[in-house]
């Protein structure tokens, strides 16, 4: 079985700041795969590099086998890459509806069309509402972001990474900020839409890594430091020295 | 209770209306006034699409307006023969190919430095225009004879205003609907959400450089649009239709009406020009009454006169005024 991401040696220099320093790790279809680390290890540039945010110093990311190292953000979206942001990133003077459209209309190929509304598109509007009932905000739809709770939002902010029907969904942080309640909630939409598409998550909560995740890799200063099942990476020693045992 | 979209059409429809109606109401004078209105009214309008719509400030708007006006009046000298439909084509292809030219290089830059460097590209139009005499007329400008209007099965004398005027509601008054239509359309939403959050639109697969470079040159050719009309109106043209001053003149429109809301230019558009036609009446000084009462306007009320009546609307049907840019609270209608 082929690896369905691949991230290979990657390095990451910020004007002479060494953040990633060869990381190296592979993904395969359908699983769902962590990655964590102590604050500053690197996690959230590695994802910028996987979605096209950053270009990588060295080092190739291959996704189905291809190289994707090179391509412009918005091309790798059309691949099948989707992210989620740690800090919600959406369309905050829009309606819920228009935020998850946005995407839903991307994917289908209504981006730049002159004569067509999206508002007349049935199948479009269809799919914007399903995914707002999947994440549980059907009922604020046509609410204005402004006027949603924290948890709400980081909702909107799956819908949105789901929006473009990705293969490949980075998850960055979802549950950042939440009241112990609210994650374990988060976790559990999270599960339900994911099923059955390649996750690959950054989480700092470990509830949530054991509880999603059937892969764990541990990102320490720049490097990979193991990557394994989540009952070995919580027997390993170095990761106890380097991370948990901190807790 | 009828829908808003509905009432959207039934007033734009009682607009057109109006206009037909009006040659037999008003006198010459003001039936001139008033082609001179929805000729600048267009032009308002496609600069809102970039200002308000897409937030993208130009100050080289009249490039593309003086582009167009020069293009019809150099092809209806230099081409004798040349219909009328001709040359406001070719104002258009020129305008458009200026655009996504000069949108290759100007949306390479963002905010300070592209208003900065659009200001350069105008006023480099503009010397063009002065200088390049044998073509341009330089300061003499270009005098025209606006050609009749061959609909194949008959033709129509355009030397009297009133016909003239009514090419001009039916084509201006069609562009500008067209503009209206294109703000719901999806490439319309794509300007919104990227003024919104440029940056999630990338990671939601949209190539957005070449949305605005999309956008920039159908705005370039909306103004060459106007500005060919400008020419066919006074039948003459010189380099202030291209200079910078133009510019100012759009952005004033712009705001005095109100970048909130799609109708808000065209406001600015009626407002501006009668303002101009009666203070030039009374006094020679009447661009420092211009700019005083502008002045007062964006200190006063940011929002223009568009944001007043939205504002009176709110109050007599009791809703709060949120003061937020309306054009996103429009479009989702």
């Amino acid at each position: 079985m082929t690896d369905y991401l691949q991230v290979q040696n990657i390095h990451k220099d910020f004007s002479g700041l060494k953040v990633l320093t060869g990381v190296d790790f592979a993904v395969r279809e359908k699983q769902r795969h962590a990655v964590i680390g102590p604050n500053g290890a690197g996690k959230t540039t590695l994802f910028n590099i996987i979605s096209g945010r950053f270009k990588a110093s060295s080092g190739a990311i291959l996704f189905k086998g291809q190289d994707i190292s090179g391509t412009p953000t918005h091309v790798r979206n059309r691949q099948g890459v989707a992210r989620s942001f740690q800090i919600t990133n959406v369309f905050q003077e829009l309606t819920v509806f228009e935020n998850i459209r946005s995407g839903v209309r991307s994917r289908k190929g209504l981006r730049y069309n002159f004569f067509r509304k999206p508002d007349n598109d049935r199948r479009i509007n269809e799919r914007t509402e399903a995914i707002a009932e999947e994440v549980g905000l059907k009922g604020v739809m046509h609410v204005p972001v402004s006027a949603l709770s924290y948890g709400q939002q980081r909702a909107l902010e799956i819908a949105i990474t789901l929006s473009t029907e990705p293969e490949l969904i980075l998850l960055d942080e979802p549950t950042a900020g939440m009241t112990r309640e609210e994650t374990a909630h988060a976790i559990n939409m999270i599960d339900r839409v994911t099923a059955g598409r390649t996750l690959v998550i950054i989480e700092h909560d470990m509830d949530v890594v054991f509880s999603l995740a059937d892969t764990i890799s541990v990102l320490h200063y720049g490097k990979i430091l193991v990557s394994d099942i989540p009952e070995k990476i919580r027997n390993d020693q170095r990761v106890k020295d380097a991370y948990l045992g901190e807790e | 209770m009828i829908s808003q979209k509905k009432a959207s059409y039934l007033f734009i429809a009682l607009l057109f209306a109006l206009g037909v109606l009006m040659p037999f109401v008003v006198k010459k004078y003001h039936l001139n006034m008033l082609t001179e209105i929805i000729i600048f009214a267009l032009y308002a309008v496609s600069y809102n699409l970039l200002l308000g719509y897409a937030g993208l400030l130009s100050f080289g708007h009249a490039m593309f307006f003086g582009m167009g006006a020069f293009t019809v009046a150099v092809s209806l000298i230099h081409f004798p023969g040349l219909s009328m439909w001709n040359a406001v084509l070719l104002a258009i292809a020129m305008t458009t190919a200026v655009g996504f030219v000069t949108g290759g290089f100007l949306l390479r830059h963002k905010g300070a430095y592209f208003a900065l460097l659009t200001l350069a590209f105008n006023s480099l139009f503009y010397a063009v225009a002065t200088k390049w005499h044998k073509i341009t007329g330089g300061d003499d400008g270009l005098s025209i004879t606006r050609p009749d209007l061959h609909l194949g099965f008959t033709t129509i004398k355009m030397a009297g205003l009133t016909n003239f005027y009514y090419v001009t509601l039916l084509v201006i008054g069609a562009a500008i609907v067209f503009c209206w239509y294109f703000t719901k359309t999806a490439m319309g939403q794509t300007v919104l959400l990227m003024r919104e959050n440029e940056e999630r639109m990338k990671f939601l697969g949209y190539n957005t450089n070449i949305s605005r470079l999309i956008l920039f040159t159908f705005t370039g050719a909306l103004a060459g649009l106007a500005g060919a009309f400008y020419t066919l109106h006074f039948q003459f043209v010189s380099q202030s239709a291209i200079s910078v001053d133009m510019t100012t003149t759009v952005l004033l429109m712009t705001f005095v009406g109100g970048t909130g809301t799609f109708w808000g230019p065209i406001l600015g558009a009626f407002v501006y020009i009668i303002l101009q036609n009666y203070l030039s009446d009374i006094t020679d000084r009447w661009p420092l009454f211009m700019g005083l009462i502008f002045v007062v306007m964006v200190l006063v009320i940011p929002g223009g006169l568009s944001q007043i009546i939205l504002s009176i609307r709110n109050l007599a049907s009791g809703k709060r005024n949120t003061g937020k840019p309306v054009a996103a609270e429009e479009s989702s209608s």
